[in-house]
């Protein structure tokens, strides 16, 4: 098996820790070539990278650096912010409020990147195993494009205890309703499922995509050696897909912690701020409530917690490597 | 080189046009639209009503334009907020008592008090709201536009089929202890799956196929689309001060004796329990399962509209003592004060106050005016639809509305004991949460 992957590899692919590798290195070496031409480049290229150096610097690094600043301050956004020092931050770690959304931010977040990644990895897979028709992965993308206002209304009348068509059904079966949206036990699990319908086209086709470079005589040569569906998709689909995978869970796990427009339409943090995750509680308190000091301050904590996530993650599941390299 | 030149000259353009994009609406939020009023609404029907107003006021100031936008409750305070910042709000806007005090505070409204004295507005014509308006610093920061109280809407039909006639319901009697009347109304108009009312033996509480009354638990702030209107009637008040409390009663044994009897009505299967409908007093009569709702007069219309449902009014509930006391409140028009068109945003505001202006708007029968004239206008229009309004004029012409409190940091306040309410009336949470939860008021209504 080995010996076929090795020959199936594209001429000049790395090997990890094989000496090729610093071979490759010094021969792609770039040659410092300082013609009038290449400098006329350069400046091209300044100017091709301006709009988006601009972007970055207004809509990016100055509302950072502003928000960093804001949560050091008492901040009623219609008069001047007053400096505090760390008085948000103080406030931060003894708000209950904040930690038991954060709890429930994390609750969230584990299910639905758990299940996001799951149904789509599996979806995406038996997409390519099965068909490759446009219709179908059209039709499979079809919820990431309706509006999530529109899909929170939706599933918020569907899944109504007593005028939902999926109680209708569960009633009809069972008996009992499930109160999927006000009980505490199930309306973060709803919460996410319904994130996971909304979003799971776009990462099953992004890992579809993921699966169409894997070359088609890897599986070839797994099925010589007798391999069967599960085995190849362990052993081959899976360890290929590394960087795919490590990419989709990041983005899923960034887009998790964001989660506010679904939760907002469907139950406004309730029951009992049982669904008050940290964007809710971020949003309340500074809109609703003009506290945008303290809004700043919770919005910079959740940037710090995204950054350790994100490159926590990176790091462990070497995000850049597939298992060929 | 060409091509390297027509890119240059795209990004140039990519790169200069949004920063053209911004300063032009940098300039128009400057001059603010030209000579146009803006004027807000949360109401979608109530923007349509006022529009009827536009075409006589541009008619009487040839120089001065009106524009009306609605935006939905959720967004609409957000926008305002952004738009004070950003210098695009609105000149003048329809504005709700839990949140005036907060712009008030930051600078936001305009006193009304020199302009009002200036043009001579007749202020005495507005019936009710103008001591609402009336911030702490003695000064008027809206114009009433409207009133609103809360009563019942009940299925006819469901309340013939009880055995129960209009009068029973007209009358309701109610007290923490036993429910008075209004309990045996509502238990004898639920019905189970098998048939049994919820007055009759072998009624089965698990199978409630018509529940005798909406959910009476944490509709609105303070109770305020639900059990405000029945705690009023043994004296408690929401406040420790009439206005501006320091504090508010959730301790006092009435409340949480009120608070218990209205759990335990969800506890008997009269009404459904805390959660089991997340859609509006509209919708769960509509559906068929509800035989009566709490519900505000402003749903009036929406009710009557009801498909194959006949909705009767009744208003808020006797006390012990025989009298009622249902909630009122009014929304106003404010004028933003750092707004570029005051005196013009004053013109409009004040043909909205006038007798005119909601006589036409009020014929909708969107909103109940605030001038008394105008409101007959808006009770006939609506008898003429097939709603009697009389359940609640009656309350107003007899005294018998109260005002809600007025007090700061609503949002706050909203959001801090809201989740409370529900934890007491999910059942996650015991009789010690009403001391927790005045404490938690004390705290913020100190700042």
């Amino acid at each position: 098996m080995t010996t076929q992957l090795e020959a199936n590899k594209p001429a000049g692919a790395r090997t990890r820790g094989s000496k090729d590798r610093s071979k490759n290195r010094k021969g792609a070496a770039p040659t410092r070539v300082t013609s009038a031409a290449n400098r006329s480049d350069w400046k091209l290229g300044w100017l091709l990278i301006t709009p988006a150096i601009l972007g970055f610097l207004v809509f990016a690094l100055y509302p950072t650096l502003r928000g960093i600043y804001l949560s050091f301050t008492d901040f009623r956004v219609l008069t001047p912010a007053k400096w505090i020092g760390l008085g948000n931050y103080e406030m931060l770690l003894n708000d209950k409020v904040f930690w038991d959304s954060l709890l429930t931010t994390l609750y969230f977040v584990f299910l639905a990147v758990l299940l996001g990644v799951a149904i789509s990895m599996l979806t995406a897979v038996i997409l390519h195993r099965v068909t490759n028709s446009t219709v179908i992965r059209g039709l499979i993308i079809l919820p990431f494009l309706i509006s999530s206002v529109v899909a929170g209304v939706v599933w918020s009348w569907m899944l109504d205890s007593q005028l939902g068509i999926v109680n209708l059904w569960i009633e009809s079966l069972s008996g009992e309703t499930i109160r999927f949206l006000s009980d505490r036990a199930w309306v973060i699990p709803s919460l996410a499922v319904i994130t996971v319908w909304k979003s799971m086209g776009y990462t099953t086709i992004l890992i579809f995509a993921g699966l169409q470079t894997i070359p088609p005589q890897v599986y070839e040569a797994a099925r010589t050696d007798g391999a069967n569906e599960f085995q190849m998709f362990r052993r081959i689909t899976l360890p290929l897909l590394r960087p795919i995978t490590a990419m989709v869970t990041i983005l899923t796990i960034i887009s998790a912690f964001q989660v506010f427009d679904i939760v907002q339409v469907t139950t406004k943090g309730g029951p009992a701020n049982a669904s008050n995750v940290l964007q809710m509680y971020i949003y309340d308190k500074a809109f609703g409530q003009l506290d945008f000091g303290y809004g700043a301050t919770m919005s910079l904590a959740l940037f710090a917690m995204l950054i350790v996530i994100s490159f926590t993650q990176m790091r462990l599941m070497r995000a850049s490597e597939s298992d060929t390299n | 080189m060409k091509i390297k030149r027509i890119l240059t000259l795209a990004i140039g353009m990519a790169v200069v046009a949004p920063l053209a994009a911004c300063s032009a609406g940098g300039s128009d939020a400057a001059d603010g639209g030209g000579g146009t009023v803006q004027w807000w609404t949360w109401d979608d029907k109530q923007a349509v009503s006022y529009k009827k107003c536009i075409a006589p006021f541009e008619a009487a100031n040839p120089d001065i334009k009106v524009e009306i936008s609605q935006y939905a409750w959720d967004d609409y305070w957000t926008k305002i907020t952004t738009g004070f910042v950003a210098g695009t709000a609105p000149d003048a806007f329809q504005n709700n008592v839990s949140y005036y005090p907060e712009y008030v505070d930051q600078g936001q409204l305009l006193a009304l008090d020199d302009k009002i004295a200036e043009t001579k507005f007749d202020l005495a014509a507005i019936g009710t709201g103008v001591g609402a308006w009336t911030y702490k610093d003695d000064s008027l920061y809206g114009i009433p536009m409207d009133w609103a109280t809360v009563g019942h809407f009940y299925n006819e039909t469901y309340l013939a089929d009880a055995g129960l006639t209009t009068d029973d319901i007209d009358t309701m009697t109610w007290n923490p202890k036993d429910g008075g009347t209004f309990d045996k109304v509502v238990a004898r108009l639920t019905v189970d799956a098998n048939g049994v009312r919820g007055d009759e033996a072998g009624f089965d509480k698990s199978k409630v196929a018509v529940y005798g009354a909406g959910s009476i638990g944490t509709n609105g702030l303070n109770g305020q689309d639900s059990w405000a209107g029945f705690l009023s009637t043994t004296g408690w008040t929401l406040g420790n001060d009439a206005n501006w409390p320091t504090s508010f009663e959730y301790e006092a044994p009435e409340f949480v004796a009120a608070m218990n009897y209205f759990k335990s009505l969800s506890d008997r299967g009269f009404t459904p329990r805390e959660g089991d409908f997340t859609q509006g007093a509209v919708e769960q009569l509509g559906s068929g399962k509800v035989a009566m709702v709490v519900g505000g007069s402003w749903y009036a219309p929406s009710f009557n509209a009801l498909p194959g449902i006949e909705v009767g009014i009744a208003p808020s509930v006797l006390g012990d003592n025989g009298k009622r006391s249902g909630l009122t409140n009014s929304n106003a028009n404010s004028i933003w004060k750092n707004g570029p068109r005051i005196d013009n945003a004053w013109e409009w505001v004040s043909f909205m106050g006038s007798e005119e202006c909601q006589s036409i708007a009020g014929a909708d029968g969107t909103f109940f005016p605030s001038i008394e004239a105008s409101m007959a206008i808006t009770e006939a229009a609506m008898l003429e639809q097939g709603i009697d309004l009389a359940p609640y004029t009656a309350q107003f012409a007899d005294g018998s509305l109260f005002t809600t409190p007025m007090f700061s940091h609503g949002q706050e306040l909203g959001s801090t004991i809201q989740p409370m309410f529900q934890g007491f009336f999910n059942g996650e949470r015991g009789d010690d949460v009403f001391a927790e939860m005045s404490e938690a008021s004390r705290q913020i209504l100190a700042d």
